[in-house]
C-alpha cells in the first residue's frame, strides 16, 4: 500500500511529457475504436440482411460466417491478420492512406488490426441487428407488403428504421468492449496506449525517470474506466428509454460479456 | 516423400507434426478456463451479495468493484497483476496472475448477471416470504435463488463463452503461459505455416465455444419455465 501511494512513485506523471504522451496514446485507441465500429456497422448490416435473406444458401452461409467469427477470440483474429496478410497489402494501405488521416493509421500494421477488429465486431453487430429486426412484430413486414411495397422498400421504410433503433443501446455496450479490445493491437506492435505505457516504464534518453509499471497501468486503466463508465451509463439510459417506448425487452446476443452487463435492473 | 506434399495434405501434416504443441496448448487453455470460471463464480457471487446487501455502503462497495473491473481492459489487468506487482515486490507467477485477472474481470459480469437474476424474482415473493417469518438469508436461499438460477443460466453461458475468447489474451501478452494461441504462435514462428497453424487453433477454440453453446442450450431447455 505504501508502495502504491508513495508520491515519489507518482512523480513520473508530472515529469517531462509523460502525461501527454500517455493521453495521446489513449486517443489513438479511441480513434481505432471509432473507425472499427463504423466499418463494423456497415459490414454488420450487410451480414444481418444476408442472414435474414429468404434464399436458403445465402442465409446459411452468412449464418455460418457470423457464428464462426463471433466465436473466435478477437486476439486470434488480430494476430492472424497481422501475420497472414501479405506485405504488399500493407504497402498498398500506406500508399492509399491520405496524409490528413491520423498518424496512427499511416502505418501498414494498422491494416491487420483493423481487419481483426472489423471481422469480429461486424459478426457481433450483425447478430445484434438481427435480434433488433426479429424483435419487430411480424405484422409490420406483412402490412408493408400488403400496402404494395417491395421487399427493398419495406426494409428501407418500415423494418430497418424500427429494428435498428432498437439495437442502439446494445451497440453502445458493444462499443465499450471494443474500446477495451483496442488495447490488444499493442501485441502487434502498434504504439497505442499500452505500448506507450511500456515506453514510459523503461528509462531512456528522453525519459530520465523510470516510471513504476504498476502505477502507469493503474493510470491507464483509470482512463478506460472513465470513458467506458460514461458509455455504460449512456447505454443503460438508452435501453430504458427504448423499453418505455416499445414495451418489449430485447433478446440478448449470446457469447458477449457486455451484453450481459448492460441489462438494467 | 518426394518434394512437396499436396496442398490439401499440408493442413493435416501441420497437425500431426505439431500435435504435441497443439494438445498441450489446448489443455492449458482448458485448465485456465475451468479455474478462472470457478474464481469468477465465487467472487461474482460475493460481489452480487454485496450489491443486494441491506446496507448502503456494502452496496456501494460492490458497485465500485463492478464498474472498475468491467470497464478496464483485461490486458491492463494482466500488466498490473504480473509485471506491475512483480516490480512492486510481490512474487506472483504467470498462472496466478492470469487466472486472477481473467477470474476477477469475469466476476464483475457474473455479479451483474446474478443480480439481475435475483431481481427477476418478483418483489412480492420476497415480501411474502419475509412476512411469513423467513429470515433474510432463508428467503434468499429458499425462495429467490432457486428461481433466479433459471434466468441466470443463459447469461452465465454467454460469460463462459466470452471467457474462453478472453483467455487467449493471457498467453500471447506478456505472460509466459503456453496456451493454445501461444502454441500456435510458436509453431507459426518456427514453420511460417500461418494459415495451417491458425486453422487448427481456430478449430480448438471453436470446439470449446461450440461445446459450451450446446451445453447451455441443453440446460436452458431442461430448466425452461413452462407456462
Amino acid at each position: 500500500m505504501n508502495y502504491l501511494f508513495d508520491p515519489d512513485n507518482w512523480e513520473w506523471l508530472t515529469t517531462g511529457g509523460n502525461f501527454r504522451f500517455i493521453l495521446e496514446g489513449f486517443l489513438i485507441n479511441l480513434e481505432i475504436a471509432v473507425v472499427s465500429i463504423i466499418l463494423a456497422l456497415i459490414f454488420g448490416l450487410a451480414l444481418a440482411l444476408l442472414r435474414l435473406s429468404s434464399v436458403k444458401p445465402v442465409s446459411f452461409l452468412a449464418g455460418a460466417w457470423v457464428d464462426i467469427f463471433r466465436n473466435l477470440p478477437l486476439i486470434f483474429l488480430i494476430l492472424y491478420f497481422a501475420l497472414g496478410i501479405p506485405g504488399s497489402w500493407k504497402d498498398a494501405w500506406e500508399d492509399a492512406m491520405p496524409s490528413w488521416a491520423p498518424e496512427a493509421f499511416q502505418s501498414g500494421l494498422v491494416l491487420g488490426a483493423l481487419m481483426g477488429l472489423v471481422f469480429y465486431n461486424s459478426a457481433v453487430l450483425a447478430e445484434i441487428m438481427r435480434a433488433g429486426i426479429l424483435s419487430l412484430p411480424r405484422g409490420q413486414g406483412e402490412a408493408a407488403s400488403a400496402l404494395g411495397m417491395t421487399y427493398g422498400q419495406s426494409l428501407r421504410y418500415v423494418i430497418l428504421p424500427q429494428g435498428l433503433r432498437r439495437m442502439v443501446p446494445a451497440t453502445v455496450s458493444q462499443l465499450i468492449t471494443l474500446n477495451k479490445d483496442t488495447t490488444l493491437v499493442s501485441i502487434i506492435a502498434i504504439t497505442e496506449v499500452m505500448r506507450r505505457g511500456r515506453i514510459v516504464t523503461s528509462s531512456g534518453f528522453f525519459n530520465p525517470i523510470e516510471a513504476p509499471i504498476l502505477h502507469v497501468f493503474i493510470f491507464i486503466g483509470f482512463l478506460f474506466v472513465i470513458v467506458n463508465y460514461a458509455l455504460s451509463r449512456l447505454s443503460r439510459r438508452l435501453e430504458l428509454r427504448e423499453r418505455k417506448i416499445t414495451g418489449t425487452k430485447l433478446k440478448r446476443v449470446g457469447g458477449l460479456e457486455d451484453q450481459v452487463a448492460a441489462d438494467p435492473v | 516423400m518426394l518434394g512437396s506434399a499436396a496442398p490439401s495434405l499440408a493442413l493435416i501434416d501441420t497437425l500431426t507434426e505439431h500435435w504435441a504443441e497443439f494438445r498441450s496448448g489446448f489443455w492449458v487453455t482448458v485448465r485456465l478456463i475451468v479455474i478462472s470460471f470457478a474464481v469468477a463464480m465465487v467472487v461474482g457471487t460475493l460481489v452480487a451479495a454485496l450489491r443486494i446487501a441491506p446496507n448502503k455502503w456494502l452496496q456501494r462497495l460492490g458497485g465500485i468493484y463492478v464498474e472498475v473491473f468491467r470497464n478496464i481492459p483485461l490486458l491492463v489487468l494482466l500488466f498490473i497483476s504480473f509485471a506491475g506487482l512483480r516490480r512492486g515486490g510481490v512474487d506472483i507467477g504467470p498462472w496466478v496472475a492470469g487466472i486472477a485477472s481473467l477470474g476477477l474481470y469475469t466476476a464483475a459480469y457474473v455479479a451483474e448477471a446474478l443480480r439481475s437474476g435475483v431481481f427477476s424474482v418478483g418483489k412480492g415473493q420476497i415480501e411474502a416470504s419475509l412476512s411469513l417469518g423467513f429470515s433474510y438469508a432463508e428467503t434468499l436461499r429458499r425462495i429467490v435463488l432457486p428461481q433466479a438460477f433459471r434466468t441466470v443460466i443463459s447469461p452465465l453461458g454467454s460469460l463462459t463463452i466470452a471467457m474462453i475468447k478472453n483467455s487467449a489474451i493471457i498467453g500471447v501478452s506478456l505472460l509466459a503461459l503456453p496456451d493454445l494461441l501461444k502454441q500456435a504462435r510458436i509453431v507459426q514462428a518456427r514453420t511460417f505455416e500461418t494459415n495451417e497453424t491458425f486453422f487448427w487453433a481456430a478449430i480448438g477454440y471453436l470446439l470449446l465455444t461450440g461445446a459450451v453453446t450446446l451445453l447451455i442450450r441443453n440446460l436452458e431447455n431442461r430448466f425452461a419455465i413452462r407456462r
